[in-house]
């Protein structure tokens, strides 16, 4: 029970103290518009239109649980929608055909994982061209890829995640001119990358493992492993790590030399009675080619398509984009569900929020509405005041959610690592400040339409009659 | 000589619907106010003082008949031009102050300003002439929260007169006081109208406050049943 009541307390304690912090700068956005109205009142030309408005920052702090509980809850909403939005952007952009130096994907064609004899890779780096006048591809802009797993524990009882490897086997040379993500790296960053997969590339036990993998398996740079095969059981190899690969896109990943593997899996049958491994010819998982532009993509892929030597098993050729498009296929409902049904309900609730406290607000001031229109003010001018205390509370709550979301999920934490396959940590998109801003005033604005029309309806004479 | 008329009522007449009835609450109403008069509207609940009151300060528009204040007939113009004619002519004093909560004092007495093409010097001017002139300038940066009810009532007096109107109406500007606040807010009304001139008319109950007046008219079931002239008033 005592344990019970202690989280309970954390519980509530964290969410009062996000609240709090969620809060400052919300009054202190306030404070200082309230105070530069306020200097701007002296100043003829806007001296009027200044203090109208200041007189909305004033009926915001008329009850400041109401509005800080508005705030607070277009405040989370926001957080949830960009985050959401975020995500959809980045599939998206994932998702959409480049127009320069597209990157064709070439994969099993009816198989998922996609597992294809090594002896494809030949021709298929080249881009499979079988007649005078096809497109060849360079050899440095083409990338094989095979995918080597497994423990650093070879007893089944001290397995787990911590101690769990996953290796790239390519040539190490093409990590710095194929990889995506490579120039996201600081200078010195790439010097020391360049510098491990010049050692992988002449020693083929050298590795190079993402920072966040090695912190995981309590390893470092200089030390020694034996990697006991989990997809390639009864293949362990001995790897020295030689360098590291940054924290977040690649953190959770190894690089290793593809011929390290590919000798392993011809030495297999020595030590094992003549049979072959049963992943000996399925151990070509990706071949990346990189072409000048969407003819050169068509040209390939026809190339590929049409040539009798790839048929058992039948290969297909995909931009990366349609690539990815296709492995999201499974995921399908989920985003349209994210972005068709999820997005708009939180956008719906935020309006009601706002149409609620807001209602409330002009139901408590119909005499003050009423004392405004006796002293001359035009019902528009009734009517602009109350959408603008909604359009406040919204832009305002809008801006900080999104800015302080981009600034705690970028800045500090590095981005939400979301672990679907390679895709990196998600990050908040770029245009959030822009989202938050515009959504918090837009559903404001929808929320509150109603309830100012209604303010600016009240009859004077209905609001001061006696009772007969 | 007798002052020209400022306000000028001819045969005015107001009804409303309520569900499906026709209530008449002024009928055929005829009444001339000269200008710096003091008038005080008595008459029972329902008899349709507020309602004329409404009428004469621009609130409202008559079923029938004509209203003229000044120069402008009130009774033909749209809402819209009687929210712009009201900021200029009109000061309005309730029974329950009306301030703005959120407001100080100065605040309050400044809003009808706000809606005239003022300086900010200009309307800071006046503003402090309206406080000086209701002896709130020491408490000019309250909220309606930190004064007492006689002082918001001064402020509420304060922002009837900063615009500097035709004509003030005062609808029961002393129910909700104590005698002594109630006596020195009639007090500060017969300085107002003496000093500056200015025409008053104010609604009650109050026989005390009535006799402050200038002239009484009694109202029943919407018609003018005695004009008379106050006691008090009549002798100043």
């Amino acid at each position: 029970m005592g344990s019970y009541a202690f989280w309970f307390l954390v519980v509530v304690g964290s969410v009062v103290g996000v609240a709090f912090f969620a809060l400052l700068p919300f009054f202190a956005f306030l404070f200082i518009g309230e105070t530069t109205l306020n200097a701007l009142a002296s100043f003829n030309p806007v001296s009027r239109a200044a203090k109208f408005a200041s007189l909305m920052f004033k009926n915001l702090r008329r009850n400041l649980l109401r509005t800080s509980l508005a705030y607070l809850a277009i405040f989370v909403l926001v957080v949830v929608v960009v985050g959401v939005w975020s995500i959809l952007a980045f599939l998206d952009l994932v998702t959409s055909e480049k127009k320069r130096d597209l990157k064709a994907i070439v994969t099993e064609r009816w198989q998922i994982p996609s597992q294809m004899p090594f002896a494809y890779a030949q021709t298929l780096s080249q881009g499979a061209p079988q007649k005078e006048g096809d497109l060849i591809v360079g050899p440095e802009d083409s990338m094989t890829w095979q995918f080597f797993g497994g423990y650093t524990e070879k007893e089944r009882d001290k397995q787990s995640r911590d101690n769990l490897v996953f290796f790239f086997a390519m040539e190490p040379r093409k990590t710095l001119t194929m990889m995506d993500g490579i120039e996201e790296l600081t200078p010195e960053q790439l010097k020391q990358l360049a510098k491990a997969l010049e050692i992988a590339e002449k020693d083929k036990r050298a590795v190079v493992i993402g920072a966040d993998r090695l912190a995981s398996m309590n390893k470092r740079v200089g030390e020694s492993i034996t990697v006991y095969g989990l997809n390639y059981r009864g293949i362990d190899l001995e790897m020295n790590i030689v360098g590291e690969l940054p924290k977040g896109r690649w953190g959770q990943i190894g690089i290793m030399n593809r011929d390290y593997l590919n000798d392993a899996l011809d030495a297999y049958p020595s030590t094992h009675k003549g049979e072959r491994h049963p992943l000996a010819e399925k151990s070509l998982n990706l071949v990346w080619l990189r072409v000048p532009d969407s003819e050169g993509f068509k040209r390939v892929a026809n190339q590929i398509m049409t040539s009798s030597t790839y048929t058992s098993p039948a290969v297909k050729c995909e931009t990366a984009a349609a690539g990815i498009g296709s492995w999201l296929d499974a995921y399908r409902d989920l985003i349209w569900g994210m972005r068709w049904l999820l997005s708009p309900a939180i956008l719906i609730v935020m309006s009601l929020v706002v149409a609620n406290a807001i209602s409330i607000s002009v139901r408590e001031r119909r005499g003050e509405m009423a004392v405004l229109k006796v002293l001359g003010y035009k019902p528009w001018q009734i009517l602009l005041l109350v959408l603008g205390e909604a359009l406040l509370i919204g832009a305002i709550s809008g801006l900080l959610s999104a800015g302080l979301c981009q600034i705690l999920v970028n800045g500090i934490i590095g981005g939400v690592p979301f672990g679907i396959a390679f895709f990196p940590s998600f990050e908040i998109a770029p245009n959030a400040w822009w989202w938050g801003l515009s959504i918090g005033a837009a559903t404001a604005f929808v929320g509150s339409v109603w309830p100012a029309w209604t303010a600016q309806q009240v009859r004077v004479a209905d609001v001061f009659s006696k009772v007969a | 000589m007798a002052a020209e008329p400022i306000v000028v009522c001819h045969q005015v007449s107001k009804s409303f619907r309520r569900g499906g009835e026709e209530i008449q609450v002024l009928s055929s109403l005829s009444l001339e106010v000269p200008e710096g008069q003091f008038l005080a509207l008595m008459g029972p609940s329902g008899s349709g003082k507020t309602t004329l009151l409404n009428l004469i300060a621009g609130l409202d528009r008559p079923t029938s008949g004509k209203i003229l204040v000044g120069t402008d007939l009130v009774s033909s113009m749209s809402e819209s031009q009687l929210a712009t004619w009201r900021t200029r002519h009109v000061g309005f004093i309730f029974q329950f102050y009306h301030l703005l909560s959120v407001l100080t004092a100065y605040e309050n007495v400044e809003l009808p300003l706000l809606l005239l093409p003022l300086s900010a010097a200009r309307r800071k001017q006046q503003v402090l002439t309206a406080l000086e002139l209701v002896g709130l300038t020491d408490r000019m940066h309250h909220r309606p929260g930190q004064l007492s009810g006689g002082q918001q009532q001064r402020v509420g007096i304060a922002r009837a007169i900063v615009t500097n109107p035709t004509l003030i109406v005062a609808d029961e500007p002393t129910g909700d006081l104590d005698a002594r606040s109630a006596e020195e807010i009639l007090k500060l009304l017969g300085e107002l109208r003496k000093g500056l001139n200015k025409t008053i008319i104010m609604v009650t109950h109050d026989p005390k406050a009535a006799d402050k007046a200038d002239r009484i008219l009694h109202l029943e079931k919407g018609k003018l049943v005695e004009d008379t002239a106050a006691l008090s008033g009549a002798a100043s």
